[in-house]
């Protein structure tokens, strides 16, 4: 055994990673390479920008937004976005009398096609203990109070089933194109834990 | 008590909207479990039982000591591959921890 100070380093994660990636690439089984191409992905490419672009398009498309609320799936693919943890997509969409909130009790699953991967808080004892029991308590955590008439639906993440938010479109963005709109919608506000905003004047 | 950890790490996540992997080798964990599972050597499902196991394990010691934790996922993330990589006979545990 070596000493304690080098044998802390080598059984931290990040040591624990890199004699792991490198096994599996003298093995054949990894590329370093194509390692490299999906943390770009997942940094970079896939994230709520995706999920932005469909809640914009089904505020202002109402054909769409019935295709959204039909099939979830098909509906964000016929925006291109599709892929691992997308295959079982529910829309649930807020209105002035529910507001919905996502959360994934058992471990950390999210529609990752259209939202990437979840933010810490998602994955925490914190948020995945309290938001089924305390779901008003979580939001307002997360700042955001809700009249008490507002009903809030919880919506656990199964194995197969993944949700997306459709939050309310903002008073006085009637004038506002899709795009513009696109940039205003949140990742927040697609897991339920805020309310989109319109941009100040 | 939770709302306080709450409050951090979504503090934490405001400060830092942009950033899906809190340190590099988060995100090579992450890229490894998913390479491996589209190769076929396991399904998604599989490894997501380990995880949750994983998280479970950590999830009833939290609830007992009444403790929050810090936003330390993929440590769960990869013990429940390194455990999975062991039980199919990929990688045997310990890997990391040759001094």
């Amino acid at each position: 055994m070596s000493g304690e100070h080098h044998n802390t380093d080598d059984t931290g994660p990040a040591a624990r990673v890199k004699a792991l990636e490198a096994l599996l690439t003298e093995k054949g089984l990894v590329d370093p390479a194509a390692i490299d191409a999906i943390v770009d992905i997942y940094e970079t490419r896939v994230g709520p920008r995706n999920g932005a672009r469909v809640v914009a398009k089904a505020w202002t498309d109402p054909g769409y937004r019935k295709r959204l609320l039909a099939n979830a799936t098909s509906a964000v693919a016929e925006l291109g976005y599709a892929g691992p943890e997308g295959n079982h997509l529910v829309a649930v969409e807020n209105t002035d009398r529910v507001h919905n909130l996502v959360v994934c009790t058992l471990c950390s699953c999210y529609p990752w096609p259209v939202l990437g991967l979840p933010p810490v808080w998602y994955k925490s004892f914190a948020y995945r203990s309290r938001a089924v029991s305390d779901p008003r308590g979580v939001l307002k955590d997360f700042g955001l109070e809700l009249a008490p008439d507002v009903e809030v639906r919880v919506w656990d993440s199964s194995a197969e089933i993944r949700y997306l938010v459709i939050p309310q479109r903002p008073k006085g963005t009637e004038g506002m194109s899709e795009d513009a709109l696109a940039g205003i919608v949140t990742r927040d506000s697609m897991v339920g834990v805020a309310k989109v905003e319109a941009p100040h004047a | 008590m939770s709302s306080a950890a709450l409050n951090k790490l979504i503090e934490a996540a405001r400060l830092d909207a942009d950033h899906v992997f809190s340190a590099p080798w988060e995100a090579r964990a992450f890229a490894i479990a998913l390479k491996l599972s589209e190769a076929g050597h396991f399904s998604w499902d599989e490894f997501r039982d380990r995880l949750i196991a994983e998280v479970g394990a950590s999830d009833r010691i939290r609830a007992r000591d009444g403790t929050s934790d810090h936003g330390e996922y993929y440590e769960h993330f990869l013990r429940a591959l390194e455990r999975l990589l062991e039980e199919k006979g990929i990688a045997p545990l310990g890997t990391g921890s040759q001094g």
